[in-house]
């Protein structure tokens, strides 16, 4: 079985590894895992078993990190039995596009654009992060910087992540709609970095005044990379929101296979190769999760465009 | 004017310097000036090579960085801008960024990779912009060891922005001195080497120089000596051929000193036979009245007056006899030259010249002033003076009047001898007061007697003068000093 060899040499690799591309390696590695719980009975009574699965990654988690990457594809394909493909691409939209489209079986997105197309979407799994399914999104600034709040940043340089991003956008997006305010219009400038791990790297080299990212990555990152987040402090926190989710498409064809990826991401801390990717993603594991999780969400997309 | 006036002085003195020191000197000069002209060129070159280097190196980041950077900048999207900047500062080997940032045409930063030193959205700081003068694109700024770049964005041919850089040049700088001290070190090393060898080159070529002045300064006190043939060295070489000539020299100088010695000795000789015929003529005249006064005295011997007239006559001729001979037996007698001068020594010349007086009838003036012996050696003075006696009495007419005087004045003994005659022709009277250095006459009789007395004059260390008289004839003045304590008291 090659997931005990990988369990033991695992924390190593992760260590020598890019912190952020292993992070985003796991994160699609967790995804493809939900496939996995049930697979070996499934592939064998399953006439579709044998068809390649492909499994989207948002930039969130995207890596060059070509040996995470591989170490999350053996995972599902070992868990599902059958090949599997992993796809990414620069921006959320576009993994978001090609869900919508069929041309993926699964991916994991952001509970943003689960949300905006939460009629066309269903829930595969959601990653327990430190004991739930919920995460924050941080307003950051320089760490030398004395501000107290939101109302201090008017006029900044502000750096997004991603457009589609929930905790990287559309949270400070809100925020901003509850004192009538606009991205444009509060800050001085904006930019979208088009990951999380650049938006710090933005408020850490002082190109942007202040940030918004997400703050499971923020706090990993501290951890991995403590000398550049160490530049960067944590503004304001954000309520308790779903984890960015792995969802597939609506549609009945898909509907075996999801539950399958599904299992297979649920059933990943049981298998040594599962806690290895796991352990890169310092995430408890997956939970099938329910679509309530992203009403704090859905909440703020509805201020936002209230106000739009 | 005064560092000048001192500089020159310098120079002067530089010039009194021995040649084995002013050669290598003037090697280490020329080599400094060398080396100095060359280390300017090398560094000058070295410097224009590395700025073509940097230009081309930095036209090559340039060129990867705009490619890379134009669609952003249209975008205005600062995050890829940055993330640009970022990523491509240490990616080009050989230039080593120290700060890149873009900016828009109007001056206004997009994005900085040190956006705390460069802010976005702020202007461009003249601290910056400044160092461009005109169209220049690299500006050096070797004291901070910086160089400063700058390319214009366009796109489609209308400007979209600028990108400024800061390069670390440091490396070639560095490299730069290390040049320069290399070159200096090469330099002191060469202009050592060559100056010793300069030095040891030059000695030895001065070296036969210096053998030559030895021999030279050790021949001026008497009789030169040849270059032992084992220092003379290969036969054919510039210094063999001049020490062989030196030699050359040698031998035909002591080839004339022997022969003004055997001219002299024969002069002496021949003065000796001219003095020879007179004392016999002297002896001579007397001779005819002592035979007759013998007659006498056979025939009227018994006569009382005529015998004591008879021996009278004899006594005085046998006297005037005796005073020849005693004359010329001191002049000539072998050691009595060195004896010291007695006054009674320069009366006897008296005699000797009578004959050739009373021949051309001639009045002898005759005076010495001298109070007691001179330390002098007589030999020389009495050759001297009656060298000068004869040929006053030659030069003079016949009943003329030759006049003598001798006395000590200031420490110096000064002889007159002064005739009648039509003067001294110039080239004896050159002989006479030649100080004993001319060339001696080659033909006998014409000046070789002059030419002996201004030798032995000189040999005494005296001078020969010779005047014309007021009233018609020369005379001749010899200045002989007098020493206390001479070779003469010695050998007495």
């Amino acid at each position: 079985m090659p997931g005990k060899r990988q369990v033991a040499s695992s924390e190593p690799l992760w260590r020598g590894m890019h912190p952020f591309g292993r992070r985003r390696l796991l994160a699609a590695l967790a995804a493809l895992g939900a496939m996995g719980g049930a697979s070996g009975a499934f592939s064998r009574t399953s006439a579709a078993a044998s068809r390649e699965v492909r499994f989207g990654l948002t930039p969130v988690f995207l890596s060059s990190d070509l040996e995470l990457l591989t170490r999350l594809r053996a995972y599902l394909a070992g868990a599902l039995d059958r090949p599997v493909t992993l796809v990414t691409r620069r921006t959320y939209q576009e993994i978001t596009a090609l869900l919508l489209s069929g041309q993926l079986d699964a991916a994991w997105i952001c509970g943003y654009p689960f949300i905006q197309y939460r009629e066309r979407l269903s829930l595969v799994a959601v990653p327990v992060w430190r004991g739930s399914p919920l995460y924050q999104s941080y307003l950051i600034v320089d760490h030398d910087r004395q501000v107290a709040g939101l109302p201090d940043l008017r006029g900044d340089i502000h750096a997004f992540s991603d457009p589609d991003s929930n905790s990287g956008h559309l949270v400070t997006q809100a925020a901003l709609a509850e004192i009538r305010e606009t991205p444009d219009a509060f800050f001085g400038k904006t930019f979208f970095t088009y990951s999380h791990r650049n938006v710090v790297r933005a408020v850490a080299s002082g190109l942007a005044q202040s940030g918004s990212v997400d703050g499971y990555v923020w706090e990993v990152m501290s951890e991995i990379e403590p000398a550049l987040t160490a530049g960067t402090r944590v503004l304001r926190k954000s309520e308790w929101l779903g984890f960015p989710p792995v969802a597939c498409a609506k549609t009945a064809g898909h509907r075996a296979l999801a539950d399958d990826i599904r299992r297979a991401l649920v059933a990943m801390g049981d298998d040594p190769a599962g806690r290895a990717v796991l352990e890169l993603l310092r995430l408890d594991g997956f939970t099938p999760g329910d679509a309530g999780l992203f009403d704090g969400i859905a909440h703020n997309l509805d201020l936002v465009r209230s106000l739009g | 004017m005064t560092t000048f006036t001192a500089r020159l002085r310098a120079l002067t003195l530089s010039f009194a310097l021995p040649l084995t020191i002013k050669v290598p000197l003037m090697v280490a000069v020329l080599m400094v000036a060398v080396s100095a002209i060359l280390s300017n060129q090398v560094l000058v070159r070295l410097s224009a090579t590395q700025e073509r280097h940097l230009e081309e190196l930095t036209g090559a980041y340039l060129d990867g960085l705009s490619a890379s950077l134009v669609p952003h900048v249209l975008r205005e999207d600062i995050w890829e801008i940055y993330d640009q900047l970022d990523r491509t500062r240490h990616a080009y080997v050989g230039v080593r960024a120290v700060s890149t940032l873009v900016a828009e045409p109007g001056g206004t930063i997009l994005a900085a990779s040190d956006p705390h030193a460069f802010p976005s959205q702020t202007v461009l700081p003249e601290s910056l912009v400044g160092r461009f003068e005109g169209a220049a694109n690299l500006v050096l700024d070797e004291g901070g060891g910086r160089a400063f770049i700058r390319r214009a964005l366009s796109y489609q041919d209308l400007p979209i922005g600028s990108i400024y850089g800061e390069i670390d040049i440091s490396g070639l700088l560095a490299e730069r001195r290390e040049v320069l001290l290399a070159l200096v070190l090469t330099n002191i090393a060469l202009t050592l080497v060559l100056a010793g060898a300069g030095y040891l080159v030059v000695r030895r070529m001065v070296r036969p120089v210096d053998t030559l002045a030895e021999h030279l300064e050790r021949g001026r006190g008497g009789r030169m000596e040849p270059i032992p043939e084992q220092r003379i060295g290969p036969r054919h070489s510039e210094v063999g051929r001049l020490f062989r000539r030196y030699n050359a020299l040698v031998d035909a100088v002591n080839e004339r000193e022997a022969l003004a010695a055997r001219l002299a000795d024969e002069e002496r000789m021949a003065s000796l036979g001219r003095l020879a015929s007179g004392m016999a003529h002297e002896i001579n005249n007397p001779l005819g009245g002592l035979f007759n006064a013998i007659d006498t005295l056979e025939h009227h011997g018994d006569k009382a007056e005529v015998r004591r007239g008879s021996l009278d006559l004899l006594k005085r001729g046998l006297v005037g006899i005796r005073d020849v001979v005693r004359a010329a037996l001191v002049t000539y007698k072998s050691g009595a030259s060195r004896q010291p001068l007695q006054p009674s020594e320069l009366d006897d010349l008296r005699f000797l010249v009578r004959p050739e007086v009373m021949r051309r009838q001639l009045t002898l003036m005759w005076r010495t002033d001298l109070a007691g012996d001179l330390p002098l050696p007589a030999g020389p003075v009495r050759q001297s003076v009656l060298n000068l006696l004869l040929n006053a009495c030659a030069a003079s007419p016949l009943g003329g009047r030759v006049e003598f005087a001798a006395r000590t004045r200031g420490g110096e003994l000064v002889i007159q001898v002064s005739d009648q005659g039509p003067g001294m022709p110039a080239e004896i009277a050159a002989v006479l007061q030649s100080d004993g250095r001319a060339e001696p006459p080659p033909a006998q009789g014409s000046g070789l007697g002059a030419w002996m007395v201004s030798r032995l004059v000189r040999e005494l260390g005296g001078r020969v003068a010779v005047a014309p008289r007021a009233e018609g004839g020369t005379t001749v003045t010899i200045t002989v000093p007098v020493k206390e304590e001479g070779p003469i008291r010695h050998v007495a």
